[in-house]
């Protein structure tokens, strides 16, 4: 499921633009709980900053 | 402003072996990437990074490493091509991230003895480069023989060699360019 808040830029305090959903396939026994069944891993979210450029990643 | 920054463009040398050619392609790679407007670069030597081989992936991350995979915008991957694969150290050490990588350009240069010039390297490399979310450009440069392409002290005695790298780091750039405004502009939502 899509988180629809937006990340703010820790340095900055702008919006960040959310450029990419990464599949992270679980290895981990503590993840597993976390993982989506019918992806077999979960999703990290990447953030940009549009002003400074930082990075920022969440899972999803 | 995030488009005035200089783009930051290091090359990773991917390869331990003692009396490694590769080093001289990676010093020659670098050093044009340092004479492109608005570039900084740096050379990392992948058997300058003190990583654990008792673990591997994300839980052996290097706190300078990943930070300058943050900072990149693109990379240069330089590797030998060994029994036809690349070495197992350069998987090791691009493993140790992961969210670092994604949207950003990555140009590979190959390098080998023979006469292919690290072609099938480069082509066993291309799925992972994929996977770790690195957008791969079409050019590379191919190292063919390397031992009479560089004097043991790392001369350059080809010089054709420096308009192949010419195009390959002006794909390489304009990529970067591109997805750092991807990056920080265009949503995926």
């Amino acid at each position: 499921m899509t988180r629809t808040d937006k990340m703010t830029c820790p340095s900055c305090r702008v919006e960040m633009n959310h450029h990419s959903d990464k599949l992270v396939y679980t290895v981990e026994p503590q993840d597993i709980g976390q993982a989506d069944p019918g992806l077999g891993g979960f999703i990290e979210e990447l953030h940009t900053c549009p002003n400074c450029g930082g990075a920022a990643s969440r899972l999803a | 402003m995030e488009a005035d920054r200089p783009l930051f463009i290091p090359v990773i040398l991917g390869t331990a072996r003692m009396g490694r050619m590769s080093l001289h392609a990676a010093q020659l790679v670098t050093g044009e990437l340092s004479k492109c407007a608005g570039v900084e670069t740096d050379l990392i030597d992948i058997a300058k990074l003190p990583l654990p081989t008792n673990d591997a992936g994300e839980a052996i991350k290097h706190a300078d490493f990943s930070a300058k995979m943050i900072k990149a915008d693109a990379l240069v991957v330089v590797s030998p091509e060994y029994n036809h694969g690349y070495s197992g150290l350069l998987k090791h050490v691009l493993d140790s991230c992961l969210k670092e990588y994604i949207h950003k350009a990555v140009g590979i240069v190959g390098v080998s003895a023979g006469p292919f010039g690290g072609t099938r390297v480069i082509q066993n490399l291309l799925p992972v480069m994929r996977e770790l979310g690195l957008v791969t450009i079409f050019w590379d440069v191919n190292f063919s023989s390397v031992q009479k392409v560089f004097t043991e002290d790392g001369r350059l005695l080809d010089e054709s060699y420096i308009r192949r790298i010419d195009k390959f780091l002006k794909e390489l750039i304009w990529m970067a360019k591109t997805l750092r405004q991807g990056r920080a502009r265009i949503s995926i939502d």
